[in-house]
């Protein structure tokens, strides 16, 4: 009973004009922020932080909460329609999402990425909602060993994304790895690969890299070709997706909500983690794996469906432990610090109003985000109307804006180009880029995972096997290994024949 | 952007460069003291510019807003915080210490920056600048670590802990929220001053090592006050002492280190600096400033309701503190440095 009464009491906290404008406000600027590649919800949250402190808390922390998972709406948009993923959590949305667009059918892939973000975002609210003090434990179950188990099972995935073969992924995973281990090495302060050049110190970003190889390299490859390119004069029914699409679309939604909801949960880049399995899961359970990759539109809902949910997973030990596990929820705790209100295991039960307001302004931002998208569905695609000699040169400045916006560093912009024509010539040769900025991504944090559980043991392997979870995931993770083994060696046999 | 000039001519050696620049040198400086005497009289006429060497979102970030917006209401122009962040601070105080010295240029100085310089010095490396590039205005916080353990950690005491470590020397493991950082060294302080040794697990950031000391993935760990106390309220982990000489306003039942007779201090501080040749009528204006700031019932809340508590130091006494801040870091630095595995 108390139950309802606090969902009541949420919901007469949000539908107040007051905080339906902030919720409002934040969803507009979240997706704009996903929509805009290099900027992401934590730049978007950072940046309107200082503006909350003339509100009070709750309407603070809707508008902050709006931006996040806003940016996860706004994220597929570049991917799909220009190659150029939006936030690191569409980079799979890239793979089947652009080669709709080149199909013509771009509009649908938008239409059914907002929807099943619609859907994911609403099932993980309704997680968030009987989940919470539940599942706010969950998250600091998993340690190094747990991390390190979860990444491994990933990286087995990762070898059978590519549409190509597995001889053309794997040299991109190992570069993707390679360039994760520059920069200074956490656990020893060891410099690696720097060669003085401090600028290096940090690392590689992911975002100037994902942002060069796909978009600089998108607009190199489209100077060789932007002559022969039909441009597809979009019409309305066309931007809807056709029945069977939709047909197609209702598993991965489902399943994708659930896979985001869960792995959302997980500390670290949950959002990219959740995206990308949803993707493998759908491609593992289609009854033609090898369409994926060609413009399957199940490959644009599972991953856009899974990041949405994976923001009502991440806000579960943000708000029921008041331990944030991504950078996005750590800053919107900081803000919520700035109002004088510290998350922590008593939150839900301390602050009531807070709480389920902000869970009930989920329902009604979702609701706003789905209004919102729907009609620039349109407008996107018509982008695409404009010459590429004139929309090149456009994408060209996003990408360097975008990438300078971060920490306003020229250097950066060097790795931009520098990726650039890398990704070039990775297109010309055929490899894929997914897996490399999927490496790039995931490799530090599995190579951290796995010396931290060495560290805390002693060196002695056997806290890899000690626990339940790690045991499972790591028996899972030697099947998938020697499946995919059994799998391209039968297919090389066969093309032997 | 004067500076910037003098600096590349300065890095190009070529004799033809070197007669000219000469001249120029001059009178860009005559220009700028020129520029700073007019300048002193009516400080400030236009928005101060606040390097934050961190990124957005962190606790000092929050300080550091908190401060910028305060100081607006006694300076008449506004304060901008900018985040420069990047190699631990690194990044963002070279870029404080070479700014253009007129007082429109502060930067955010924590106790990040003493580890930072301390560290490269320790390894034999010549640090980009050092705490004398910049002329301390004054600090504000000076927050001592909690020493924290599991809820259902076998130790209820600080000398149950102590003792259960001393039976097995170099078992029990912490975590830290970064390596040789701020929650790292007050632990190596600590166990040289009861002559201990433990297993350390670096972690990326304070909060994925909260959650590992809730998850028992490690024995114990010290964090800051803002950030462990709610997690003590809602019965996650257990404080076993203030790392530091003084009880805390907030928990004043928990001892601090010093009552067992255990010499290990260690704060984080967060204040503003000015780079070096700053005027000296602007520094005594911005040191009045920073004074009003700390008194400030508004800045106060903003630094207190988080968990934390002001504690004011004016620009001398800052200064001094890290004199001997710094030479006690020094210490311990190149003791690390001798026990850290050979690369």
């Amino acid at each position: 009973m108390d139950f309802f009464i606090n969902i009541l009491g949420g919901f007469q906290t949000a539908i107040n004009l007051e905080n339906i404008y902030y919720c409002f406000i934040g969803c507009l600027f979240g997706t704009m922020v996903g929509v805009l590649p290099g900027i992401g919800p934590l730049a978007g949250i950072s940046l309107l932080i200082p503006v909350t402190y003339g509100i009070d808390a709750t309407g603070a922390i809707i508008m902050l909460a709006g931006i996040y998972y806003g940016a996860m709406y706004g994220g597929s948009t570049t991917s799909i329609l220009m190659n150029i993923p939006g936030e690191s959590a569409s980079v799979v949305t890239c793979l089947d999402g652009y080669k709709m667009t080149l199909k013509g059918r771009g509009g649908a892939a938008l239409f059914i990425s907002a929807w099943g973000s619609f859907i994911g975002g609403n099932l993980s609210v309704i997680g968030l909602m009987f989940l919470a003090p539940m599942l706010a434990n969950f998250a600091t179950k998993f340690g190094p060993p747990e991390m390190f188990a979860v990444l491994l099972v990933a990286f087995m995935l990762l070898g059978s994304l590519g549409t190509g073969s597995f001889f053309k992924t794997m040299p991109m995973v190992i570069l993707g790895l390679f360039i994760g281990t520059i920069g200074m090495d956490p656990l020893t302060g060891t410099f690696r690969f720097t060669h003085g050049i401090k600028e290096l110190f940090d690392g590689i970003g992911f975002v100037p890299v994902a942002l060069g190889v796909f978009g600089i390299g998108e607009i190199l490859i489209s100077t060789e070709e932007s002559l022969l390119r039909v441009i597809h004069k979009v019409r309305l029914r066309e931007l809807l997706p056709t029945r069977d699409e939709l047909r197609a679309s209702w598993g991965p939604i489902f399943r994708g909500s659930g896979i985001g909801f869960f792995i959302g949960l997980l500390p670290g880049s949950a959002h990219v983690l959740s995206s990308f399995i949803s993707y493998m899961v759908e491609k593992r359970l289609a009854k033609k794996p090898e369409e994926f990759g060609t413009g399957r539109i199940e490959g644009v809902a599972a991953p856009e469906t899974a990041n949405n949910a994976a923001t009502g997973g991440a806000m579960i030990p943000f708000l029921g432990m008041g331990i944030p596990t991504g950078p996005a929820t750590a800053v919107m705790m900081i803000a919520l610090m700035i109002h004088g209100v510290r998350p922590g295991p008593l939150f839900i039960s301390e602050q009531p109003k807070l709480f389920w307001g902000l869970v009930a302004s989920m329902y009604i931002g979702n609701l706003i985000l789905l209004i919102l998208n729907l009609p620039l569905v349109g407008i996107f695609v018509n982008l695409l109307r404009i010459p590429f000699r004139m929309l090149f040169p456009v994408v060209l400045l996003i990408c360097l804006v975008g990438t300078y916006s971060i920490n306003s560093s020229t250097f950066e912009l060097l790795v931009l180009i520098g990726s650039g024509v890398l990704g070039y010539i990775f297109r010309k040769l055929g490899y894929d880029l997914a897996p490399f900025i999927l490496a790039l991504i995931l490799g530090p944090a599995m190579e951290l995972s796995f010396r931290q559980s060495l560290m805390r043991s002693a060196g002695s392997f056997s806290i890899f096997w000690d626990s339940p979870i790690t045991l499972t995931l790591i028996s899972l993770s030697v099947l998938l290994f020697f499946w995919n083994l059994l799998k391209s060696l039968r297919s090389s046999a066969k093309r032997g024949e | 952007m004067i500076y910037s000039i003098v600096f590349k001519i300065k890095t190009e050696v070529s004799p033809m460069k070197k007669k000219l620049s000469i001249p120029i040198i001059t009178m860009v400086l005559v220009l700028t003291i020129t520029n700073v005497f007019v300048a002193a009289a009516d400080y400030p006429t236009q928005p101060i510019t606040l390097i934050n060497p961190m990124p957005p979102g962190g606790t000092l970030d929050l300080q550091a807003r908190a401060y910028a917006t305060v100081a607006e209401k006694f300076l008449g122009k506004p304060m901008v915080v900018v985040n420069k962040p990047g190699a631990t601070g690194m990044v963002g105080t070279l870029a404080g210490a070479q700014a253009v010295p007129d007082g429109y240029n502060l930067t955010v100085g924590s106790v990040n920056l003493t580890n930072a310089i301390e560290w490269e010095i320790a390894n034999g490396r010549k640090p980009p600048f050092t705490r004398h590039d910049f002329i301390p205005i004054g600090s504000f916080t000076m927050s001592p670590t909690l020493f924290i353990v599991p809820y259902d950690s076998p130790y209820k005491t600080l000398n149950e802990f102590i003792n259960e470590a001393k039976s097995k020397p170099g078992q029990l493991a912490f975590c830290s929220g970064g390596l040789y950082g701020m929650s790292h060294l007050p632990i190596e302080i600590f166990a040289r001053a009861v002559g201990l040794k433990f297993r350390h697990v670096p972690y990326t950031g304070g909060g994925p090592c909260l959650s590992a000391v809730v998850g028992k993935h490690v024995d114990f760990a010290t964090q800051y006050p803002p950030t462990s106390l709610p997690l003590v309220r809602g019965n996650k982990m257990r404080v076993l002492a203030v790392v530091g000489a003084k009880r805390l306003k907030s928990i004043p039942h928990i001892p601090a280190v010093k009552e067992f007779g255990i010499d290990a201090e260690y704060y984080g501080w967060v204040g503003i600096l000015a780079p070096l040749k700053t005027p000296k009528a602007i520094v005594e204006k911005l040191r009045e400033v920073t004074k009003k700031v700390a008194e400030d019932k508004t800045f106060i809340d903003m630094i207190e309701q988080p968990g934390d508590e002001v504690y004011f130091l004016n620009g001398d006494e800052l200064a001094k503190y890290l004199d001997i801040e710094s030479a006690k870091i020094a210490k311990l630095d190149a003791e690390l440095v001798k026990e850290a595995p050979k690369k």
